[in-house]
């Protein structure tokens, strides 16, 4: 249930992303959801295309994608992938991981319509530096 | 045009909870988030410890529920201040929820703070509220199995308690399976087991909680 939380952040994110640069229309919403989150993918998409009516994403797609649990070594420093619950280090064995990735829930980019493409592609750059 | 925004989308509930932890660490409260599954034994194993604690911590209680103020009504009958969070509907508190549960209570005279999660072993597991430690309870009633599948709720867990140990006999339920399983998630995290109805291991739980808090100011205050 909390997957109407996210479409409705996900959206207002979006929308605001775009009307900082004079966007529009938002077309496509880029998202990165790490599995520590427990956000089902078909259900936020349902809650997506419900929450985006009468907003700038209102005929934008979202595109999700799933990310699994990461974790560097305390010891060694390697990185390595989290599978069932196996923490210890696969190069050195020391089980005092941090981990490092799984718990991610972000806008990543957006895809934008706007009127005069060039000049508020030039105002973005601008306000990005 | 492709904008970049990398955004993380939890933001607003992020710093409710950091804004919450902060004015918990200047009134040198301890907070827990207490989660579990609906009917995990949360608000029997409170009223089971909380008389325990009422000697030597000051203790309040934010009871999150979808609906009724049923368990906030157990808590009152212990004395200690509580405040009913009601979700209406939704599956898990949040930090914004907890704030304005938090300006309810006399936070400045207190010493240990419980929030009591709605009973639901997936969500809540989610959602930082600006706690300092967490407490997952699983009931033997529950089954052995639930650890495995609910792996999330167990995996930032500081202590986890095994309730209602005395209806093992008339389960299946395989303390060592729980236990391997619990481990492979949390290695770190210490396994209590209990039984409210008849106070077992309700003394080693509020050892716990008496090592984890904060050392109060009951003392000068008397």
């Amino acid at each position: 249930m909390h997957e109407f939380a996210i479409a409705q952040s996900l959206i207002e994110t979006a929308s605001a992303e775009a009307q900082r640069v004079g966007a529009q229309r938002v077309t496509a919403l880029y998202c990165r959801i790490g599995v520590l989150r427990q956000v089902a993918g078909e259900l936020l998409a349902e809650a997506f295309y419900i929450v985006r009516d009468g907003t700038l994403c209102e005929t934008a797609e979202l595109d999700i994608e799933k990310t699994y649990m990461q974790a560097t070594c305390g010891q060694c420093g390697q990185a390595y992938p989290i599978h069932d619950w196996q923490w210890d280090c696969p190069v050195c064995g020391a089980e005092t991981p941090s981990v490092t990735g799984g718990d991610e829930l972000e806008l990543v980019s957006i895809e934008a319509e706007v009127a005069d493409e060039d000049s508020c592609a030039q105002e973005h750059l601008s306000a990005q530096r | 045009m492709k904008i970049h925004v990398l955004k993380n989308i939890f933001q607003r509930n992020d710093n409710a909870a950091r804004e919450n932890r902060e004015l918990l660490d200047t009134s040198n409260v301890t907070c827990i988030n207490l989660l579990g599954g609906a009917g995990a034994g949360k608000t029997a194993l409170l009223e089971a410890v909380i008389p325990l604690l009422a000697d030597s911590l000051r203790v309040a209680v934010l009871e999150g529920d979808l609906a009724t103020t049923k368990d906030a009504a157990r808590i009152d009958a212990l004395g200690v201040p509580v405040v009913q969070l009601l979700t209406d509907g939704g599956c898990h508190l949040n930090a914004t929820l907890v704030q304005q549960g938090l300006q309810r209570l006399p936070f400045h005279e207190l010493d240990l703070l419980f929030i009591e999660n709605v009973g639901n072993p997936i969500c809540p597991a989610s959602f930082d509220l600006g706690e300092h430690l967490r407490i997952s309870v699983l009931s033997i009633a529950e089954g052995d199995d639930k650890a495995a599948k609910y792996p999330i709720l167990f995996k930032d867990a500081d202590l986890i308690v095994l309730t209602k140990c005395d209806l093992q006999p008339m389960t299946d339920f395989d303390f060592d399976a729980v236990t391997r399983d619990l481990r492979r998630i949390n290695p770190e995290a210490e396994i209590l087991q209990t039984q409210a109805r008849n106070a077992a291991g309700i003394d080693p739980l509020s050892t716990w909680l008496l090592s984890h808090c904060r050392p109060s100011s009951m003392a000068s205050v008397k």
